[in-house]
């Protein structure tokens, strides 16, 4: 069986009698992306800072690496690394000084070569003796970025590292992701970008205080929207909605020469389906499953839980 | 204890950059220091006329009140700095970043104390230095020995052991606060007003009754030490990091 990287049982934390996150249990594995899916105020932060040791549970227990996020925080937050929210910066101090003060406080060598690392690979070599203050947003998310990495942490938690970034810095960021995770490491993404997520994350949960959904991102698709096909037609059927007439099918919508309809069981009832279709004059160019993107699962999802 | 120190040089390293508020701290207020005592050695007036009594007693109530000007320098100068210390942070938002490594609530605390302690009480003991130079000039010969020989050793144990201590309460005792406290401003306000003047109020009485015994100094000193270390202990069951996280946005 794999490690487990994250495990939280039952973790929950109440804010002055609102429950921000509810009965939270879920385990993420060494090495694995995990997407962390929700609206705002879902309760994604508060559940980052609870599981990197930095506020405490109302009730429930975590696990990073093993070790007990209420028992040791101290030892919890020296293995993990928080790209936290809003980058808190020290904005009179240079890019470089900031990073020397983080590797500092970490104990790294003096003479660490992590930070000229970070900075040359994102671009901010040139820029180490500015003030932070002198600084983009983006420049800044990616400094930020650079602190969360530079202890070199197992596990690593990312709340909207993507925020605020342009194209280009943004997919620095999601390949930097991707290279993170070639080296094993394990990443807890908190992001509202979907195609982010689908991109790159290996399992997705969807929290909203509970956690509504779990899966990768196929299954959560395949779950949801798996019995739904699509048929191409070369021009469009007349009042097809009387004539067509078969107990299994769920739901019909034609949109022109297009027709997406729900089954059953689409593996038993497509042939049967399709002859129909013939029957009724209908020249067939495809059939196939119906792609959904992981935006419609989301908000189907987060609106199935509001109601 | 390493971290503290990184923490305490950030802040410098900061501070460094801050502008005005850093030189009226480290420039203007000791230069009004030595001002006001220059002015008062000028104002006594001819000191050789007076009589060995009297002019025993002159020098005593004087140079009494130069060291307590002295010992309370250090407690003053940090206020304005120590409460700016936390704002900032929580300006930049820099503090949950800070709270995600390992640096423990305790180390925070006492680097952000000790970075506004620790130049208090080098800008004292250098405008002690000036001030010893120029009074030393304005006596008359002979008396800078019954000061020295009266007041040599009070004067040591104040601004090595007594008045660094003392400034660390105080200190504290604001930071303390500060965290507890929702806004800047009010901390500000609450240190400035309540706390300060209870401390200084306290501390004064405390060091004019042990004042010309440096043995009762170095005792209060010694539990100024131990009262610091328990008020330690207390800011840090006060400084609770969730609400600094959650509080302060
Ligand atoms: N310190 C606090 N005091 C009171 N309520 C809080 C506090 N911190 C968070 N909350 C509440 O907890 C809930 C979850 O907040 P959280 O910041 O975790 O959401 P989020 O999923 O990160 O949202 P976003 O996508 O906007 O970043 C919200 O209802 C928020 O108002
Ligand atoms: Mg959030």
């Amino acid at each position: 069986m794999a490690t487990c990287a994250i495990l939280a049982e039952e973790l929950s934390r109440r804010f002055d009698g609102r429950l921000a996150v509810d009965r939270l249990s879920l385990a993420v594995y060494e090495g694995e992306v995990f997407g962390f899916l929700g609206p705002n105020g879902a309760g994604k932060t508060t559940t980052v800072r609870m599981l990197a040791g930095l506020i405490a549970p109302t009730s429930g227990r975590a696990l990073i690496a093993g070790v007990d996020v209420v028992a040791e925080p101290q030892r919890v937050r020296s293995l993990v690394g928080v790209l936290t929210e809003s980058p808190g910066l020290y904005e009179k101090l240079s890019v470089w000084q900031n990073l020397q003060f983080y590797a500092d406080l970490y104990g790294l060598a003096p003479s660490t070569p992590q930070i000229e690392r970070y900075l040359r690979l994102f671009d901010l070599w040139e820029r180490r003796f500015d003030p932070v203050s002198a600084l983009s947003k983006g420049m800044k998310q990616k400094l930020a970025l650079a602190r969360s990495l530079l202890h070199d942490p197992k596990v690593l938690f990312l709340d909207e590292p993507t925020a605020g970034l342009d194209p280009e810095a943004a997919k620095t960021v999601r390949d930097l992701i991707a290279a993170l995770s070639q080296e094993r490491r394990t990443i807890f993404l908190c992001t509202h970008n979907l195609h982010e997520a689908e991109q790159l994350c290996d399992r997705i949960g969807l929290i909203k205080q509970r956690l509504l959904k779990v899966g990768t991102p196929h299954q959560l698709k395949r779950e949801l929207y798996g019995h739904q096909i699509v048929v191409d037609l070369k021009k469009p059927l007349e009042s097809l909605d009387s004539q067509l007439n078969l107990p299994f099918v769920k739901g019909l919508r034609v949109e022109q020469t297009r027709l997406v309809i729900e089954l059953e069981n689409p593996q038993e009832q497509n042939p049967l389906l399709v002859r129909r279709l013939v029957e009724l004059g209908a020249e067939i160019q495809f059939v196939r499953e119906a792609d959904r993107s992981l935006e419609d699962v989301y908000l189907q999802l987060v609106r199935e839980e509001s109601l | 204890m390493r971290r503290v120190w990184v923490v305490v040089l950030k802040e410098w390293r900061e501070a460094l950059k801050g502008g005005k508020l850093l030189w009226v701290g480290t420039v203007a207020l000791p230069v009004i220091l030595l001002g006001i005592s220059v002015y008062m050695m000028l104002s006594v007036g001819d000191l050789s006329a007076l009589e060995d009594e009297d002019l025993k007693m002159v020098l005593h109530t004087l140079f009494s009140v130069f060291l307590l000007y002295f010992m309370l320098f250090p407690m003053i100068i940090p206020n304005a700095i120590s409460v700016y210390a936390i704002m900032s942070e929580k300006e930049q938002k820099s503090l949950e970043p800070l709270l995600a490594t390992p640096l423990q609530t305790w180390e925070l605390f006492l680097a952000k104390v000790l970075s506004a302690v620790i130049p208090a009480v080098v800008i004292t003991w250098a405008t002690f230095g000036v001030f010893v130079l120029i009074v030393g000039q304005m006596l008359p010969a002979g008396l800078w020995e019954i000061v020295w020989r009266d007041f040599g050793i009070a004067a040591l144990v104040t601004l090595v052991l007594f008045a660094p201590l003392a400034s660390v309460f105080v200190t504290m005792t604001s930071m303390a606060i500060a965290t507890r406290t929702s806004d800047a401003r009010s901390a500000q306000l609450l240190s400035s007003f309540v706390v300060l003047p209870i401390a200084l109020w306290a501390l004064v009485s405390i060091y004019q009754n042990a004042l010309l015994q440096p043995a009762n100094l170095v005792g209060v000193s010694l539990l100024l030490l131990g009262l610091n270390i328990v008020l330690l202990k207390i800011a840090v069951r006060l400084f609770r990091r969730e609400e600094i996280l959650t509080r302060w946005r």
